[in-house]
Order: C-alpha cells, then sequence, then structure tokens
C-alpha cells in the first residue's frame, strides 16, 4: 500500500511532501500533549512560580507541596476507593449483561427479536440528561438517593455493551456451540465456558470502556449523590478545590489534584489501548 | 425447546430489564412530566397535569423562555462548531496516521486517542489555566506571534468557542479511530483502480476517499451532535452559564432548572424539547443522505 494518492509520485517534491507531514505529525502530538504535560509541571510549581507572568513553563523548584495540600482539602484515598468500586462494579455489571443479551441477540431466534435490538440500541443514542429528573426522583423513591448504589445500579447495562458484544459472538462459529451442546452443556456454560473467551479482545476493550466512562462520569454521581461527601467520587472530590481555582497561587494545587484524577484511567489505557483500538475497527460501528 | 426458551429469557432479562427500568421508563415519565407541575422533591404522584402549559412558558418571552431559547441556540452553536472543527481534523489526522506511511504513526494514534480518555473535569479544570488571560500559557503563545491577548472564557464573545476547543482536543482522537477504522474498510484495489486511470491527490481524495468514508462521516457527525449536547462539566465548574448566559448549554440549564430549582415539570418539557430537535436533526441528516445515496 503506497500512501495511497496523498503523495506526488517521485522526486523533490515527494521529500519536501514527506517533511511537511512529518512536521504536521509532529506538531499534532505536541499540541495534543501540551495541556497533559503543562498540567503535570504546574502541580509541581510552587505558589510564586505559578503567579508569575509571563507564565514560567517549567518548574525550577520542583516540588510536591501541592500534592500534599489536595491530600489535606479533600479525602483523597476515600474518593480514589468510591472511584474504584463505582466504576469496577459498575464495569462488572455491563460485562455481565452485554454478554448475556449480546449472545441471546447473535444466536437464538426468537419472536420480537429485530425490534427488541432496535429498541436497544435505540437508546445508545439518548443524551442522559433526558431521563435525568424522573431518574433521580426513580432511584430515590428506591431508597438509593445518596448511596454508591444509587450511582451504580441504573448503570449496570447499557446498549453499547450489548451491540458490541452481538457483533463479535455473531462471528463465533456455530459449530462450536453445537459441538457443546451435543456434549450436554448447559446455555450459560456455553456461553461462559466457550463465547466469552472467544470474544475476549472486544471483552476487554468494553472494559476499558467502560471503567473509564464510569471513573470519568460526573453528572449522575453529582445529581443522585446530593452533597453526601463521603460517597464522592474523585473527579467529583475534585471540583471542590475549584474555590481555589479564582486565583493564580492555586493553580499547583488544582494542577496536583487534576493529575491525580487522569492517572488510573490513562494508565488502564496503556494497558489496554490495543484491544480498543482494534475492537472499534472491528466492530463496524462506524456505518461501514 | 422449553428449556432454550428459559434460557434466552434468563440472558436478556437482567441487561434489557436494566435498560427497560432506568431508560425507557424514564423517558415516558419524562413525557408525562413535561404536562405536569411537578416539584422534583415531591412524589410522582403529586404531579397535577398542565397540559401544553410548560410549554407555553419555555418557548414564551417571560425570563424562562428566553433563557431556554438562549440555551437552545447555545446549544446548537455549540454542536455545529463542535462537528465542523472535529470531522475535518479527524480526516486529516486518520489519513496522516492511516495512509502517509510514517513513522511513529501509531505514536501519534496513541496520543491523540490518550486525550479521549482524561476526565471533563480535568480538562475543563486545565483548560480554565491555560486559559487564564495574564499567567495562562496560551495567550503567551499568541503574543510570540504577534497576536494580542484574548478574553477567552471571561468575554461573552469567546467562552463559547473556548469550550468546543477544548471539546475539540478531548474528543478530536476518538473520532480520528473512527475515521481510521472507516478508512481500514476501503479496499486497496479501489485505490489502484483509481490511480491506474490516473487519479491523483487531491482527485483521488475528492472523488474515491470522501465518498466511500460517507457513512463513516456521517455516523461520526451523530455521535458527535450526542457528545455535544452533554457538554456539562466545563460550564458546571467553570462559566457557571456565563458570563451573561453565553454558556449556558442546554445540560446545564435543564440539570438546574429540573434539579436545583426542583421545577421536575418544566425541566421536562425541556428533556422533551431537546429529545424532539435531536430526533428531527438526526432524521433529517440520515434522509438527506439516503437521498444523495440515491443520486
Amino acid at each position: 500500500m503506497n500512501a495511497q494518492g496523498r503523495l506526488p509520485a517521485t522526486g523533490a517534491g515527494a521529500t519536501g511532501w514527506r517533511a511537511f507531514l512529518y512536521l504536521l505529525m509532529i506538531a499534532i502530538a505536541v499540541a495534543s500533549a501540551f495541556p497533559l504535560v503543562w498540567m503535570v509541571l504546574s502541580s509541581l510549581k510552587t505558589p510564586a512560580e505559578a503567579m508569575q507572568t509571563p507564565p514560567v513553563w517549567i518548574p525550577q523548584t520542583p516540588s510536591l507541596d501541592s500534592y500534599q495540600k489536595v491530600a489535606d482539602l479533600i479525602s483523597v484515598g476515600r474518593s480514589f476507593m468510591n472511584s474504584a468500586v463505582i466504576a469496577g462494579i459498575t464495569t462488572a455489571g455491563i460485562l455481565l449483561t452485554s454478554l448475556m443479551a449480546g449472545f441471546a441477540f447473535a444466536k437464538y431466534r426468537f419472536r420480537y427479536r429485530e425490534a427488541l435490538f432496535a429498541i436497544t440500541i435505540a437508546t445508545m443514542f439518548l443524551p442522559p440528561i433526558v431521563t435525568l429528573i424522573p431518574l433521580y426522583r426513580l432511584v430515590g423513591s428506591i431508597g438509593l438517593n445518596a448511596s454508591l448504589a444509587g450511582v451504580i445500579i441504573p448503570n449496570l447495562a447499557n446498549a453499547f455493551g450489548i451491540f458490541l458484544m452481538r457483533q463479535f459472538i455473531a462471528g463465533v462459529p456455530d459449530e462450536l456451540l453445537e459441538a457443546a451442546r451435543l456434549d450436554g452443556a448447559s446455555e450459560f456454560r456455553i456461553l461462559f465456558r466457550i463465547v466469552a473467551p472467544a470474544v475476549a479482545p472486544a471483552l476487554a476493550a468494553l472494559a476499558l470502556f467502560a471503567f473509564v466512562y464510569h471513573w470519568n462520569s460526573y453528572l449522575w454521581p453529582l445529581t443522585v449523590l446530593q452533597g453526601n461527601a463521603d460517597n464522592y467520587p474523585i473527579v467529583i472530590s475534585l471540583s471542590r478545590l475549584l474555590s481555589y481555582n479564582r486565583s493564580a497561587v492555586n493553580t499547583g494545587l488544582v494542577m496536583a489534584g487534576a493529575t491525580l484524577a487522569v492517572l488510573p484511567p490513562l494508565i488502564l489505557f496503556v494497558f489496554l489501548q490495543r484491544f480498543f483500538v482494534r475492537t472499534i475497527t472491528a466492530s463496524g460501528m462506524t456505518g461501514q | 425447546m422449553i428449556g432454550l426458551r428459559k434460557s434466552i429469557f434468563a440472558m436478556l432479562a437482567p441487561g434489557l430489564g436494566l435498560i427497560a427500568v432506568f431508560i425507557l421508563v424514564p423517558i415516558a415519565l419524562t413525557v408525562w412530566l413535561a404536562f405536569t407541575k411537578w416539584s422534583v422533591q415531591t412524589p410522582f404522584s403529586s404531579a397535577t397535569f398542565i397540559g401544553l402549559d410548560n410549554f407555553r412558558e419555555i418557548f414564551g418571552s417571560t425570563s424562562v423562555g428566553r433563557d431556554f431559547k438562549g440555551a437552545m441556540i447555545n446549544t446548537a452553536l455549540y454542536s455545529v462548531l463542535s462537528i465542523v472543527l472535529i470531522l475535518p481534523l479527524s480526516v486529516v489526522f486518520g489519513m496522516l496516521i492511516h495512509q502517509a506511511e510514517l513513522k511513529g504513526a501509531n505514536l501519534l494514534r496513541t496520543i491523540l486517542f490518550a486525550t479521549y480518555m482524561v476526565p471533563m473535569i480535568a480538562v475543563a479544570l486545565v483548560f480554565s489555566k491555560l486559559y487564564s488571560p495574564t499567567e495562562g500559557p496560551f495567550n503567551q503563545i499568541l503574543s510570540w506571534v504577534g497576536i494580542g491577548p484574548q478574553p477567552w472564557l471571561s468575554s461573552p464573545d469567546t467562552a463559547l468557542v473556548s469550550i468546543v476547543l477544548l471539546n475539540v482536543w478531548q474528543q478530536v482522537g476518538y473520532f480520528t479511530i473512527l475515521i481510521i477504522a472507516g478508512l481500514t474498510q476501503i479496499p486497496t484495489s479501489i485505490y489502484e483502480a483509481a490511480r491506474m486511470d490516473g487519479a491523483r491527490g487531491p482527485a483521488l481524495f475528492g472523488y474515491m476517499t470522501l465518498p466511500l468514508l460517507r457513512r463513516t462521516l456521517l455516523f461520526s457527525a451523530v455521535i458527535a451532535l450526542i457528545n455535544a449536547v452533554q457538554v456539562f462539566e466545563p460550564v458546571a465548574l467553570i462559566t457557571q452559564g456565563g458570563p451573561v448566559g453565553s454558556t449556558n448549554v442546554m445540560t446545564y440549564h435543564i440539570r438546574r432548572v429540573g434539579i436545583e430549582r426542583a421545577q421536575g415539570g418544566l425541566g421536562s418539557a425541556m428533556s422533551v424539547t431537546l429529545l424532539l430537535a435531536l430526533v428531527i436533526t438526526v432524521t433529517a441528516v440520515f434522509a438527506f443522505a439516503r437521498r444523495e445515496d440515491r443520486r
């Protein structure tokens, strides 16, 4: 595959063009990474340095004081724990419900299958704000307000996961399932022993997506937790640092908090990203 | 066969049951509540039917109507700006990564995509500092190329665009992946045939790549729209809808009315209007695309 028509055929023009493309690539990478690099650098600045105009980019005397101050202001450990519980349990639930429903949609024939699937998929395009008001009341009326369970339970299944699993499970050969059925395996045994391992990369991608999404999620926890700071995930605890955001003196503090919140999803991403990219590409979810 | 039917039900029940209870039922409730006067602090049974009053109010000329229409316009503007920036950039980035055969392309893809993993709250906090008129690096960088300081988030003229830019920064990597996924579906043989016929550079892009990416672009535009409607954190945290209402967007406004001010009926009417607007827009886009397909 030769650069599919983006390049002039040969000669000096081609070299200049390639040099330009490399410069463009570097520029995009720098622009993309800059805010995060600046965030980490600023979290190491002293208050005096954060005040300087024009701004100093590289801290002269890097210090971790800002992180200490964040820990003094918000209960970092507890918030991380809450985030981990919310994102962890929600992800486990999504994997399970998506695997099961995706299997049913992919491998069984039953009445109303297409209609049920269409309704499920339609919810994928629904902005959460549309249902926020009654959902808030609904969760309150079953006594889950201000609790982690209230954050978690409404999100234990979603259309994206079901869609993704159906796409990948459809590719598992029927002969494998039939052979297991002849051996007397139950449907659930077939699902967990044969189908799940066969779609493991897609499951890994879904796990990354779900975990990061619910780690980062802000609107729903903010609404349902109603100021119960004991149950705040890290992203909401962070908003408490905001009262310090007005003054440049506290830039280091705010950036240290942001850095702490960014680290877990980024670390997870580094380990799982290859599954994610491959899964999006292979899922046919881009309308092809 | 009875056993199999039981299995099918057992497989579907958890997922579809949760979606029914926590998405479909709330949609129905939203539609019903939109025609009622109801405080979110009281049970659903306390809602009293008031016909179209909520809709009259949100489209009326009182401050409620003005705020709502402002939020609709801001959201539309925000969505359009996000889409017209994200789609062309992601096509350029996608082609650069997928087709130009450059060393380090995969690294660029990883860096671009990593921004999508950053919690929006952190993005909002970081950009609020980057945008800072005096201590922020953006104005410093602009000054190097001879552009004067911009007010960014602090002026009604630039605040919404500033939030669009941070949204573009965060999301463009995800859409680049979608475009790359679309590009990988285009058979190389099509390109070879086109080149054999003498197609080069811009012609190849305009007559081959873009048309073959049409479905991907359409899907991406819809996703970008749905994402844009959800913008909340930067507004809630930094601008609170200001200055002078210039960043008051729908998700923020509906939550403020329906939850914080507890006007559940009024907020639900806004939600229903938003949903209808989205359904009409998306249907129109698809209908338009289908007509183009036939031509």
